[in-house]
C-alpha cells in the first residue's frame, strides 16, 4: 500500500499542468487501455483480451502493467493531465478516494440497462463497490488471509499440521494457538516456550510473526484475524462514520497480541519486524508461522523450504478473514465509455474469469472460476484450501472497512499501534485516544 | 656499550609516543575507508546470490548458490518472460530490462552537457560576485542564496509546465534546461573560492590594462582550475544520479537515463518485497561507468590542483 | 610545475577586446558576466518558489476548482502537532546529520594531505563511492544491513561483544540511523569539497609555521581552520540546506515511523499530498514554512562565519 515518493512529484508538477492542456486529442479507432499492477496475471488478461477482440471487432484492448508504486501515481496524474487509462484495476483502499474525486464512472445504469447479473460473485463483493446507490466497478477476484507456516519446523516440534483444522484461539490465554506458538519457539538452550527454563531473551526461533509495522487501522492480514473473532466490527458499516477502535474487545486482543513480544517472547519484537519484515524473516529460517493472504501464495513457494497453507484459530466467534476485493473501473474521462463498459462486462463474466481462474495465479470473484484456480495448483501439489474453506464458511468473513479518510486513519492508526507494539502505553489508553482523533475527522 | 644504551633508553619513550600519535589517524582513515566499502561487497555479493536464496544465510559473507543469472537478467541477456513460463520467477522477482548501452549514452550526453553549461555560466557568475562591483551586487548574490534553500520538491512544479510549453517533454534539452545555466550551489561554490583568490595579481594585471574578461580568463580561471574540476566533477556525478527530474521529463526509452531505468526495474516487483539479487545486480551495473569516470578524472583532477597557482 | 600557468593563458581572442572597447564600465561588466546566471535562476529557481507562495492561499485538489482561503493553510498547520512534531524531528536529524558529518569530513581531508598524489587520489576514489550511488539504492541496502534481526551490523556488533540494537525499529535509534546513512553516503563528498580549500592554502605558510616551531595541531587551528572558512561555510550552508530537507531516506526505511519519530518535515509534506485528498495548499504552505526557517538558518550561519571575507586575502 506504499506510495511512491515519485507520486508526490508527479502530482505536484501536475497541479501546475493543469491550465496549459488542451483538450484530449480524439482517436481514429476504438482502443481501450487497461492496466494492471500484477505481472504475474498479464498472460491470462491478455488471452481475455483477444478472446474479446475476436467477438468484438470494432475494439482494440491495449493492456499495461506497471509496478504497483508506478501504478497508483501514473493514474492519478493521468486523471489530471487526461491520460488516465480507460478501464483499470481498482483497489478498496484507493477508490473510496477516487469516487470522491469524481473520477469513476457511475455504471449503475449500464448494468441495470443491459441487465448484467451481480449475483453470480461471492457474496458481497459486488456490494463493496456501490455508494449511495451508484456502482463504481465490478468484481475480478478476491483475497483472504490464512496461516503461512515452515512445514519443516512444525515436524521437528512433532506438529502435526492438521491440528490447525481444530485449534482456537481467545484474548484472555489464547488458547491452543498460543500452546503451538509457544511449542514452535525455541531458545537458545533449546528449550521452547512452555519449558519453565524458557529464556525469552535468548530466542533463536520464534513460533509466529506479525506484520505489525503496516497493521495500522486495518490490520488485513494482522490483527484483524483475532480482533474479528472476538465479535468486534471497525465501524457501523459500509461508507460508516463511527469507529470503534475503543472497543474493549478490540483492546484486549491487541494487547495480548502486543505481549506476544513484551511480555513472552513467542513473537519477534516490533523493532526485528520494522525493517525487512516478517516476509524476510519467515523467510530467512527465524519463525514458525505467520498469517498472509492469498496474493502472497507464489511469493511463499518461493521458499528454500517447505511451506505450508494453514487454517487460521477458531476465535470466540469464530473462524475470521479479512474479505477483501479487487474490481475493474472506467475512468470519467474515457473517451469510449461504451466500449470501456463492454470490456468491463467482459472481465466481469465467467468467460474471462475462468480464462484467469485456470492460470492460478489468484482467485476469481466467480466461484466456479475460483474453484478452477484452486484444482490448478492442487494438481501441482499445493494445497490452498485454507484461502477458500475460508471465503466459503458460512460467517467467516469480513469486508474491508470502507470509509472516507482512509488516508487520515492509516495515519493516526499507525501511531498508535507503533507504541503499543514498542510498549510506551497501553492498548486501552492508546486507542481510545486514537479513536476519538478518527471519529472527529467524521464530524 | 652503557652511553649507547642509555641513549636509546632515552629516545624510546619519545619514538613511541611520536609512532603512536602517527599511527592513530592512519587508523582511524582505515577503518572510515573500510565502513565506505563493505556494503559495495554487500551490493556484489547479493547481485550474485540466486534469488530464492535471499533471505537465507543472510549472515553470510560470500554469495549463495552464486549465479551471475540476475545480471543476465538485468542487462536483457535472458528472456524473462521464459523464466515466468519455467516457473522459475516467482512473484518476487522483476521482469524487467535495462537497455544498458542506450541508457548509458543518455546518461553521458545528460549528464556531460549539464556539467559543461552549469561549470562556465557559474563560474562567470561566480567571478563577478567575488570580484566586481556593481550594483545590487550582494543583493542579488543573497537572493541566488536563498533559492539554494527552496525545497526542491516545490520546484519541479512550473519547471515542468515550461519545459511542457516549451515542447521538451521527451527530450535531452528538457531535462538539461533546468541546471544548464546555474545552480545557487555551484556559483556559492565557485564564489569561495574566487573570494580566497590574491588580489595583488590581479591588480597587478589591472595595471598592465587587462580587461575584466581578461583578467577571468587568465588569471582568475587558473588560479581555480582545481576547484572548478571539482565542481564539474561534483555536478557530473550529481547529474549522473539525478532521478526525479529525468523520470518526469524523459521517461521514454530514446532518452531514458541509467537512474530512472533502474527505479523502474525496483518498481516493477508487483507486491512485497523488492526484487534484491536484481536490484542490486542492477546497481552494480549503473555505477560502474560513473566509478570509471571518476577514477579517470579524479587523478586530473589530483594533478591540476599540484599545478595551480599559489606557491 | 610553475609552467602549467603559462601554459594555461589562452592566446588572445576577439570576445574580451570588443568588450574591452564596449565599455570599462565596472557595473555593465558585472552584469553581462552574471546574465546567462540570472536567466537560469528567474525561470527555473524564483518563479517556482513564487506560485508556490500563491497556492499556499489556496484550498485546491488539483481536480476540482481552486478556493481562496486566505492564511487558513497556516493556521491549520500552526495548530497540528504532527506538523510542531515533524519540525522538532528535522531539527534532531540536522544536529545528529551535520557536526558528525563535518568533523568527520575534515579528518579525511586532512589525512588525504599526508599522502603522495597517487595514493590520495586513491582513496578520494574510494570515498566518493558512496555518493555514486543512487539514494533510494543507499536506503535500501542499509535497510537491509541495519536490519536488527537478520542484519549484518547486529552481527558484526555481537562479534565485538556488543548488544542487539533495534536501530531504525524504535523511537531511540531511528532518526540517528538515518543520520548515519546519510553520513555514509556524504561524507567523502564533504570531504573532497574541503580537501579542494586545503589546497588553496600556500604550502609556505606551513613552512613558516613549522620553523616557528608550532605542532600539528597548533598549524591547524592557527592556519588550517581560518583559511579553509570560505570553502567551510560554503559546505555547511549547503549540506545544512540539504539535511533539512531529508526525505529519500526515510521514504525508503521508516516511512515516518515507528511511532511518528522519523516524519522529517518534507515527509509530512508528502503525507499532505498522498495520505489526505491531495492537499495541495497544506503542502505549499509547510513548504513555505520550511523555505523561512531555512533562510533564517542560513543568515545565521552566514553572520557567525563572516561568509564574505576570506582571512587568505588579507594574509597576503
Amino acid at each position: 500500500m506504499k506510495v511512491p515518493r515519485t507520486a508526490v512529484l508527479i502530482i505536484l508538477v501536475l497541479a501546475m499542468a493543469v491550465p496549459i492542456m488542451g483538450p484530449v486529442q480524439a482517436r481514429q479507432d476504438v482502443t481501450i487501455s487497461y492496466w494492471l499492477w500484477d505481472n504475474n496475471q498479464l498472460p491470462a488478461y491478455t488471452e481475455c483480451a483477444d478472446q474479446f477482440m475476436e467477438s468484438n471487432p470494432g475494439i482494440t484492448v491495449e493492456i499495461e502493467q506497471l509496478g504497483w508504486g508506478d501504478y497508483w501515481s501514473s493514474i492519478q496524474s493521468g486523471f489530471i493531465t487526461g491520460d488516465a487509462p480507460d478501464v483499470f484495476t481498482n483497489h478498496l483502499a484507493k477508490y473510496p478516494e477516487f469516487v470522491a474525486l469524481e473520477q469513476l464512472v457511475d455504471i449503475q445504469p449500464l448494468v441495470e440497462r443491459d441487465g448484467v447479473p451481480t449475483d453470480i460473485y461471492y457474496p458481497g463483493l459486488a456490494d463493496l463497490w456501490v455508494k449511495d446507490g451508484a456502482r463504481y466497478g465490478l468484481p475480478k477476484d478476491w483475497d483472504t488471509v490464512a496461516v503461512v507456516y515452515n512445514a519443516d519446523m512444525l515436524e521437528a516440534a512433532g506438529i502435526d499440521p492438521a491440528t490447525m483444522d481444530e485449534w482456537t484461539w481467545n484474548p484472555e490465554d489464547g488458547g491452543t494457538f498460543e500452546q503451538i506458538v509457544a511449542q514452535l519457539t525455541l531458545d537458545a538452550n533449546g528449550n521452547n516456550g512452555l519449558s519453565p527454563d524458557f529464556d525469552k531473551e535468548n530466542v533463536v526461533q520464534y513460533g509466529f510473526a506479525d506484520d505489525w509495522p503496516t497493521a495500522a487501522g486495518y490490520g488485513q492480514t494482522s490483527y484483524s484475524v483475532f480482533t474479528a473473532s472476538t465479535g468486534w466490527a471497525y465501524n457501523n458499516g459500509l461508507w460508516g462514520n463511527e469507529y470503534y477502535y475503543d472497543d474493549p474487545r478490540f483492546a484486549q486482543t491487541i494487547q495480548w497480541i502486543a505481549d506476544l513480544w513484551l511480555k513472552k517472547g513467542f513473537v519477534p519484537p516490533y523493532e526485528d519486524v520494522s525493517g525487512l519484515g516478517y516476509f524476510a524473516l519467515f523467510q530467512s529460517g527465524k519463525v514458525a508461522m505467520t498469517t498472509d493472504g492469498s496474493w502472497m501464495i507464489g511469493s511463499y513457494l518461493g521458499s528454500e523450504f517447505p511451506v505450508g497453507f494453514g487454517r487460521l484459530p477458531i476465535g470466540p466467534e469464530g473462524r475470521k478473514s479479512m474479505f477483501n476485493g479487487l474490481a475493474d473501473s472506467i475512468w470519467v474521462g474515457s473517451e469510449h465509455q461504451e466500449e470501456a463498459w463492454q470490456w468491463v462486462k467482459y472481465l466481469s463474466s465467467a468467460d474471462c474469469q475462468n480464462i484467469v481462474g485456470q492460470s492460478g495465479v489468484v482467485f476469481p470473484a466467480i466461484p466456479e472460476a475460483a474453484d478452477l484456480s484452486l484444482q490448478v495448483r492442487a494438481d501441482a501439489g499445493i494445497d490452498v484450501s485454507a484461502f477458500t474453506l475460508q471465503a466459503a464458511e458460512e460467517g467467516g468473513t469480513f469486508l474491508f472497512p470502507i470509509t472516507d479518510f482512509g488516508g487520515e486513519i492509516t495515519v493516526i492508526m499507525q501511531e498508535a499501534m507503533d507504541r503499543i507494539a514498542l510498549g510506551e502505553v497501553d492498548a486501552e489508553t492508546a486507542l481510545k485516544e486514537a479513536n476519538e482523533e478518527v471519529n472527529a475527522l467524521f464530524e | 656499550m652503557t652511553t649507547s644504551r642509555q641513549a636509546a633508553s632515552i629516545q624510546l619513550p619519545n619514538l613511541m609516543r611520536v609512532h603512536r600519535g602517527r599511527i592513530l589517524p592512519y587508523l582511524a582513515l582505515l577503518i572510515l575507508l573500510f565502513i565506505t566499502l563493505f556494503p559495495f561487497w554487500w551490493v556484489l555479493r547479493t547481485a550474485l546470490t540466486s534469488p530464492a536464496s535471499v533471505f537465507s544465510h543472510t549472515s553470510s559473507l560470500m554469495p549463495v548458490n552464486p549465479t551471475t543469472q540476475n545480471f543476465e537478467r538485468v542487462l536483457g541477456l535472458i528472456d524473462t518472460k521464459d523464466l515466468i513460463g519455467e516457473g522459475v520467477v516467482t512473484s518476487y522477482m522483476s521482469t524487467a530490462t535495462l537497455d544498458f548501452w542506450v541508457f548509458l549514452r543518455n546518461s553521458f550526453i545528460v549528464s556531460g552537457t549539464i556539467t559543461l553549461g552549469q561549470t562556465f555560466f557559474s563560474s562567470l557568475a561566480a567571478y563577478a560576485f567575488a570580484r566586481i562591483k556593481f550594483p545590487l551586487r550582494d543583493k542579488i548574490f543573497f537572493i541566488y542564496l536563498t533559492g539554494l534553500m527552496i525545497p526542491s520538491i516545490v520546484m519541479f512544479i512550473p519547471n515542468f509546465v515550461f519545459i511542457r510549453q516549451l515542447g521538451w517533454i521527451g527530450t535531452y534539452q528538457g531535462i538539461i534546461a533546468p541546471t544548464f545555466l546555474m545552480t545557487p550551489f555551484a556559483v556559492f561554490f565557485m564564489r569561495q573560492f574566487f573570494l580566497g583568490l590574491n588580489k595583488d595579481l590581479e591588480e597587478a594585471a589591472t595595471i598592465d590594462g587587462a580587461s575584466r574578461l581578461g583578467l577571468f580568463w587568465r588569471i582568475a580561471l587558473p588560479l581555480v582550475k582545481g576547484p572548478i574540476l571539482t565542481l564539474a566533477i561534483l555536478t557530473f556525478i550529481g547529474s549522473w544520479n539525478e532521478y526525479l527530474w529525468p523520470l518526469l521529463v524523459g521517461r521514454d526509452e530514446d532518452v531514458r537515463v541509467l537512474t530512472v531505468a533502474l527505479g523502474i526495474f525496483r518498481e516493477q516487483t508487483p507486491q512485497g518485497s523488492p526484487d534484491w539479487a536484481g536490484l542490486m545486480a542492477g546497481t552494480a551495473v549503473s555505477i560502474v561507468p560513473a566509478i570509471v569516470i571518476f577514477v579517470f578524472f579524479g587523478r586530473k583532477v589530483v594533478d591540476s590542483i599540484q599545478f595551480s597557482g599559489f606557491k | 610545475m610553475s609552467g602549467s600557468k603559462a601554459r594555461s593563458q589562452p592566446k588572445s581572442f576577439i570576445l574580451p577586446e570588443l568588450l574591452n572597447r564596449l565599455s570599462n564600465n565596472e557595473a555593465l561588466i558585472g552584469y553581462l558576466f552574471i546574465l546567462p546566471s540570472l536567466i537560469g535562476f528567474t525561470i527555473f529557481f524564483a518563479y517556482p518558489a513564487i506560485r508556490a507562495v500563491y497556492i499556499s492561499f489556496l484550498d485546491w485538489n488539483l481536480l476540482t476548482d481552486a478556493k481562496y482561503v486566505g492564511l487558513d493553510n497556516y493556521r491549520t498547520l500552526f495548530s497540528d502537532k504532527r506538523f510542531s512534531d515533524s519540525l522538532q524531528v528535522t531539527v534532531l536529524y540536522v544536529l545528529w546529520n551535520i557536526p558528525l558529518q563535518t568533523a568527520l569530513a575534515i579528518f579525511m581531508a586532512v589525512m588525504l594531505e599526508r599522502f603522495s598524489t597517487t595514493v590520495s587520489s586513491i582513496i578520494r576514489g574510494i570515498m566518493i563511492l558512496p555518493w555514486l550511488m543512487p539514494n533510494v539504492v543507499v536506503a535500501l541496502l542499509w535497510l537491509w544491513i541495519l536490519d536488527p534481526s537478520i542484519g549484518l551490523m547486529n552481527e558484526f556488533l555481537k562479534v565485538v561483544g556488543i548488544g542487539k540494537q533495534p536501530f531504525m525499529g524504535s523511537p531511540s535509534e531511528a532518526i540517528q540511523s538515518i543520520a548515519g546513512i546519510n553520513i555514509w553516503r556524504h561524507v567523502g563528498y564533504t570531504s573532497i569539497l574541503i580537501f579542494a580549500g586545503l589546497k588553496t592554502i600556500p604550502k609556505s605558510l606551513y613552512e613558516a609555521a613549522a620553523i616557528d616551531g608550532a605542532g600539528e595541531l597548533t598549524q591547524f587551528r592557527k592556519i588550517t581552520m581560518p583559511l579553509l572558512r570560505p570553502v567551510l561555510v560554503f559546505v555547511l550552508v549547503t549540506s545544512v540546506v540539504g539535511s533539512f530537507q531529508v526525505f529519500d531516506t526515510v521514504a525508503v526505511t521508516t516511512e515516518g515511523g515507528p511511532a511518528g519519530s522519523t516524519r522529517v518535515i518534507i515527509y509530512y509534506i508528502y503525507q499532505q499530498v498522498f495520505e489526505r485528498q491531495i492537499k495541495m495548499g497544506l503542502a505549499t504552505a509547510a513548504s513555505v514554512v520550511l523555505f523561512s526557517i531555512l533562510i533564517t538558518v542560513t543568515i545565521v550561519q552566514m553572520r557567525l562565519l563572516r561568509a564574505g571575507e576570506s582571512d587568505l586575502a588579507d594574509y597576503q
